[in-house]
């Protein structure tokens, strides 16, 4: 550390937030367009979870759980209005979209499945995190 | 179909479990606490120590924040993709050596030559450009950091996801390299089915995102986190420089990242943004591209430009001529560079007025390029030139800057470009400046600041044999591609085994042929360099002089210099002492490694 003068020691030199985001960024861009389900969803829970890590870190939120909460929130619901432009008017053909799923509602259904799970997450993770902390 | 599907579900499921193990080895989530309530005590020692100290081994590298750590990063990235690019443009070069194409065939050629145009911008030039900016602009404005370092770290490690992705295709199974040229133009990279593409697209959106975010750190980092002594009358040029880049990627990445992200719903959901006789049609895609396109080749001179006003003054012995010009030729040209687009596409079949009034604007961008070049020429004009190796690879930008900067001129005038559009003189031009100017201010950083960032010195004799077989084979490359270019030579060929009643097939391949030879030098001297930079780096005695290029006599010891001095010596001063002040904080860093930071920064840096 003497070897940097002048270089502040107060912030942490080492995170190992960026990379996941980064990675989580990639894999969600590459699952999403080119709608490989699984590569969508698991790149979708990286990136939720390390935005969520990195915030946390650097003291934007309190504690990571709502962030993730939140995060997954937001891609639920950009997921579900995904799927939405491509339901018929009645839900009669839900199923049926849903089954075999066509360009825009599996990659829709990807992030909403995704946004769900971050928010279960998040929530489970509050209350024990929570329980824990007194 | 399924099964796939299972497996992929499986690994991911594989891959995000390793995540959270490698997370839980790395971070002790504890330590957010004092962070968020303030007080650093509250969980005593470890909450406050802990990452202080930069961990050990591999993962200090993948956790880093710090600029200079990110720096080396960049730089070593950058590296990579211009040893990759450039052994792409060998193999170019060796299947032009005949007419009919002696190595490789049509389809492949295509795919390696689009591959190597966007390794070199977009994995080499962007980069390699954000090596220097990430370890020096700090240490130039006195800054403790980055404005934001865990953006500035995402920035980076959006890249290596990125290269894989353009490479792909090459290697992934049942896909081939993209064939689109790195322009990309539409119907044909609409239309080609070939899942390649898509990766290769996606892959650039990920690079576009990275500069865009090291970008606006940058305009942060400047505009906020200067020392109080550096104002903006004696900001440094380099540091005005990458300001000014920064501004051009913050209109220009975004742009191309939409323009590719409407191309790839094009070409996987049916959209039809670029559609022949739709939407906005084809030639819609160029409007968007060279909007984003000629801009992109300022951003990637007008740092290289700054380097050498930087570094070119420092072995002239004099101050760098008409600062004042220099910075605000940096703004014209930053300005009148989104200006200028439509001079890509003057054979299109635009309307002719605004034909002209492109013309006009690409002609008048000549102007502040010309006063840089004329003051770079002036600091020079009896000066105590000392002909070490940055400074010739400076000498090296000014002459071909000339060269590539007067052939862009020729073509921004219509008549003329009509005959050479497409032709080898497009070729030539370009790669005047970003092999020749570009990657020569790349080299001069390099060499410059080795003693700084290594601790110590490059073999001067290798430097020098690089610079001229550079020099030599730059020149000779280009110059026949430029010829090639009058010939009527058409650019992107994989073969050009032309009726001999319609070209000059002799003089074609013979000029196809010197520009191989010069290849064959290029390749030479960049072993060598590669060689030089590994060895010294790892053999070298240290040097322990804080003024390895003797600037003080001049009074030109920058502020990076001045903080190397402070560096040496304080790590002097501390002697002994090291051993024992580092134990403590290595102790709670995994508690197995106590090797000391300063000894593994002097191994690793
Ligand atoms: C002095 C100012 C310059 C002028 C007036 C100029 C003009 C032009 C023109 C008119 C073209 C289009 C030729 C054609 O396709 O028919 C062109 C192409 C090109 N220029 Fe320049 N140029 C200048 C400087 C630069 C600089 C500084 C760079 C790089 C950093 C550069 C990189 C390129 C590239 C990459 C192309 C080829 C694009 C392609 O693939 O089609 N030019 N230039
Ligand atoms: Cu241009």
């Amino acid at each position: 550390m003497e070897e940097q003068p002048g270089l502040s020691d107060q912030y942490r030199t080492a995170s190992p937030w960026p990379l996941l985001v980064a990675v989580g960024f990639a894999l969600s861009e590459v699952g999403v367009f080119l709608g490989i389900f699984p590569v969508a969803v698991g790149g979708i829970l990286l990136l939720g979870g390390s935005v969520a890590g990195i915030l946390a870190e650097s003291g934007y939120a309190r504690r990571p759980w709502r962030t993730l909460a939140l995060l997954g929130g937001v891609f639920a619901g950009l997921g579900a209005a995904l799927v939405a432009t491509q339901l018929p008017g009645s839900s009669v053909g839900l199923l049926e979209v849903v089954a075999d799923p066509n360009g825009v509602v599996g990659r829709g259904l990807a992030v909403a499945v995704a946004g769900a799970m971050l928010v279960a997450a998040g929530a489970t993770s509050q209350m024990f995190g929570r329980s824990q902390q007194v | 179909m399924v099964s796939a599907q299972l497996v992929l579900t499986a690994l991911m499921g594989v891959f995000l479990v390793g995540v959270v193990a490698f997370l839980s080895r790395v971070e002790d989530w504890r330590s957010y606490t004092p962070l968020v309530s303030g007080g650093g005590g509250g969980y005593g020692d470890t909450g406050a120590t802990v990452h202080r100290e930069k961990p050990a081994g591999i993962t200090r590298w993948l956790t880093t924040v710090d600029h200079k750590d990110i720096g080396l990063l960049y730089g070593t990235y950058g590296i990579i993709a211009f040893a990759v690019g450039g052994l792409m443009a060998f193999l170019i070069r060796m299947q032009l050596i005949a007419p009919e194409g002696a190595v490789v065939g049509n389809s492949f050629y295509n795919a390696v030559l689009t591959s190597h145009g966007i390794t070199m911008l977009f994995l080499f030039g962007t980069p390699i450009i954000a090596a220097f900016s990430n370890y020096f602009i700090p240490l130039l404005i006195g800054a403790d950091d980055m404005a934001f370092p865990r953006i500035n770290a995402i920035a980076f490690w959006l890249l290596p996801p990125g290269a894989l992705l353009i490479w792909a295709g090459f290697f992934l199974p049942g896909m081939e390299g993209a064939q689109t040229a790195w322009t990309m133009y539409t119907p044909l990279s609409a239309e080609q089915a070939n899942a390649g593409v898509d990766l290769m697209l996606l892959g650039l959106h990920l690079t576009g995102v990275s500069a865009t975010m090291g970008a606006i750190n940058f305009i942060a980092t400047i505009f906020t986190e200067r020392d109080d002594d550096v104002t903006w009358a004696n900001l440094d040029i380099f540091s005005w420089t990458i300001l000014t880049q920064s501004a051009l990627i913050l209109f220009a990445f975004p742009l191309l990242g939409s323009a590719i992200v409407m191309l790839l719903l094009d070409r996987n959901l049916a959209t039809t943004f670029y559609a022949v006789g739709e939407g906005g049609g084809p030639i819609l895609w160029q409007h968007l591209f060279w909007f984003f396109g000629h801009p992109e080749v300022y951003i990637l001179v007008l740092p290289p430009m700054g380097l050498v006003s930087y570094i070119l003054p420092k072995f002239s012995g004099r101050k760098l001529f008409g600062f004042k010009f220099i910075v605000y030729s940096t703004l014209a040209i930053g300005v009148l560079s989104f200006g200028v687009w439509a001079h890509h596409m003057f054979t299109t079949g635009i309307d002719p007025r605004l034909r002209a009034s492109f013309m006009a604007v690409s002609l008048a961008i000549a102007i502040p390029s010309a006063v840089k070049t004329f003051n770079w020429i002036t600091t020079m004009w009896n000066g105590r030139l000392r002909l070490t190796t940055p400074m010739l690879f400076c000498i090296g930008f000014v002459s071909n800057f000339i060269l590539g900067g007067v052939t862009g001129v020729f073509l921004a005038s219509v008549p003329v470009d009509k005959v050479l559009h497409d032709t080898y003189y497009v070729v030539g031009h370009f790669h005047y400046i970003v092999m020749g100017a570009i990657g020569f201010a790349v080299f001069a950083g390099l060499y410059y600041w080795f003693p700084i960032v290594t601790g110590r010195m490059y073999q001067r004799r290798l430097g020098k044999w690089h610079f001229w077989l550079s020099m030599l084979g730059t020149n000779i490359t280009f110059f026949a591609m430029l010829f090639l270019g009058y010939l009527g030579m058409p650019r992107r060929y994989a073969t050009y085994d032309f009726n001999s009643a319609i070209a000059p097939l002799d003089m074609v391949t013979l000029a196809h042929q010197a520009a191989s030879v010069g290849a064959v030098l290029l390749l030479i001297g960049q072993l060598i360099f590669v060689w030089n930079i590994v060895q010294s780096w790892l053999e070298a005695p240290a040097v322990e002089d804080p003024d390895p290029w003797d600037l003080k006599e001049t009074n030109q010891h920058g502020r990076e210099f001045q903080w190397h001095e402070r560096r040496i010596a304080t790590a002097l001063a501390d002697g002994g002492e090291e051993e024992e002040a580092v134990t403590d904080g290595g102790k709670v860093v995994d508690g197995a490694n106590e090797t000391s930071d300063a000894a593994s920064d002097s191994a690793d840096d």
